[in-house]
């Protein structure tokens, strides 16, 4: 059954900044990843609408825990507009609506009540571009949790956000440098060390690598890789070659639907559908 | 790029099928070579498996500069690597031609009656294996390759036979162990050529389908 809601109108003020902020239940040392088999976040029959227009066309779609999904597709096909509704940040385009639905575990996040700024905290955030703060490596890693009353040691929570994030031994002599002096690779790994300060379930990654050089790609490639093993990746790339390389599902998507969705080595290899087979060969129309 | 890619993948793909077809024919001369005890034809496989390896190396080194430059994936993938498999088993082909081709020099295969007939059938047998496998892979037709990989039973089964019959006459003649030899080296070469045409075949079902269907029952 599809079900026809509009998102609920909310202050993007109050909500952006929360996003930030809050802490909510964070994983405790010793706590077991969940099972990889295990579902995180499934749609179905999703699709989203700017005004009439349908950007996501009826997908259905499962995220398994602890895997590096990636979602390709070419230019407008829907991927990103679909990663962005895995955290409803969708809801800041005033002319989005949503039909079908979406559950973060079991939980259908478009829901009437539902309340979208828990959802962010649970599911972070990497932009194409790093856009960390004007302010000190420390500070943006530490802030969200500062303000919002964490109770443990901070110097701790930061430094286990920077080791994770691969930038700790860059960093660690030069916290109180501003994060403008970062290059443009320390700069996305520091913003994804802020993510997963916050502690998360799922990271959503929307081209992360697009705006850095091939060495500063290979770090954040690396990174993923490892992060998987306490997170749940959701990535968006144009480079198929990084697809490849670094999930362990891909799914691929044209002119608003799913196409095909299968294992990444399958997908790259001997592909089930022949609008794949053209796109990942190239020969896409 | 794409487009020149393509370009690029069919240019070497044919190329491919170029040196497949220039190894069935030192196949079949070196089937006539020692048959017909042609020494001459025998020379001239030994200069064409000079052709096939030169081959050889510039077809694996468009491979690989195609691996290295464009990174394919899919299908285009599935042929490269299928072109790279391949090229490896026609140059071992080419190798078996000249062993079949040097025994053209002093078989005296004829005065064994049995066995010399076995390899009389098997002959003709082998080349008709490979020359399916050759279209097969021109052809990228997965039932023109099942049809190859549906005769190596019987040139196994006319090898078992040959080596059978060296036995229990071996023991008989010993004065002719060298006629037996040759028969032998000569049966086990063809023997061997079936079963590189059986590998060519079995990629071209990979190169298809992506299913690897080697070692299976067929």
């Amino acid at each position: 059954m599809v079900n026809v809601m509009e998102n609920e109108p909310e202050s993007p003020a109050r909500d952006s900044a929360r996003s930030f902020v809050h802490v909510p239940n964070p994983r405790k040392p010793g706590d077991r990843p969940t099972p990889s088999s295990e579902c995180v976040i499934r749609t179905e029959q999703l699709s989203i609408y700017y005004g009439s227009f349908a950007a996501v066309r009826e997908v259905t779609l499962e995220i398994p825990s602890h895997r590096v999904t990636a979602i390709i597709g070419p230019s407008g096909c829907g991927k990103s507009t679909l990663l962005r509704a895995m955290n409803r940040m969708n809801d800041f385009v005033p002319s989005s609506t949503v039909k079908g639905k979406l559950f973060y575990r079991g939980d259908d996040i478009y829901r009437p009540g539902f309340d979208p700024v828990e959802l962010r905290l649970r599911i972070g955030m990497v932009f194409q571009k790093p856009n960390p703060f004007p302010k000190s490596i420390y500070k943006n890693v530490a802030w969200g949790a500062a303000i919002n009353g964490y109770q443990g040691n901070l110097e701790e929570l930061v430094e286990r956000a920077l080791q994770q994030a691969a930038l700790w031994d860059e960093v660690k002599d030069k916290l109180q440098d501003s994060a403008y002096a970062l290059s443009g690779g320390q700069q996305q790994r520091l913003c994804i060390a802020r993510a997963i300060a916050l502690q998360p379930d799922v990271l959503l990654m929307d081209e992360p690598c697009s705006a850095l050089d091939p060495i500063a790609t290979a770090y954040i490639e690396d990174l993923i890789d490892k992060l998987k093993s306490q997170y749940t990746v959701v990535l968006v790339t144009h480079n198929m070659q990084q697809a490849a390389r670094v999930s362990d599902r891909t799914a691929f998507m044209y002119i608003g639907e799913l196409i095909e969705v299968n294992d990444t080595n399958v997908m790259f290899t001997k592909p089930g559908n022949k609008r794949t087979q053209d796109y990942i060969t190239g020969r896409f129309g | 790029m794409t487009a020149h890619f393509v370009d690029l993948l069919d240019a070497l793909r044919r190329r491919s099928l170029r040196m497949a077809q220039l190894v069935e024919e030192v196949v079949r001369e070196a089937c006539e070579a020692v048959f017909q005890a042609d020494v001459e034809k025998a020379k001239r496989v030994v200069q064409r498996d000079n052709d096939v390896d030169r081959e050889e190396v510039e077809v694996e080194s468009d491979v690989i500069r195609l691996l290295a430059l464009y990174q394919p994936v899919g299908s285009d993938l599935r042929l490269l690597c299928t072109v790279l498999k391949v090229n490896n088993d026609l140059e071992r082909i080419a190798d078996c031609a000249v062993n079949v081709a040097e025994r053209a020099r002093h078989v005296d295969a004829r005065s064994l009656a049995g066995p010399y007939e076995d390899l009389r059938q098997m002959g003709p047998i082998v080349v008709h294996m490979l020359h399916n496998a050759v279209k097969a892979y021109g052809s990228q037709v997965v039932d023109d390759a099942q049809r190859v990989l549906l005769e190596e039973d019987a040139v196994d089964a006319l090898y078992g036979q040959i080596i059978r019959r060296l036995v229990a006459e071996a023991s008989a003649s010993p004065a002719k162990i060298a006629s037996f030899l040759d028969v032998l080296s000569v049966a086990k070469n063809l023997e061997r050529i079936a079963d590189h045409a059986t590998n060519i075949a079995e990629d071209v079902v990979f190169v298809c389908t992506g299913e690897i269907v080697r070692h299976r029952m067929h």
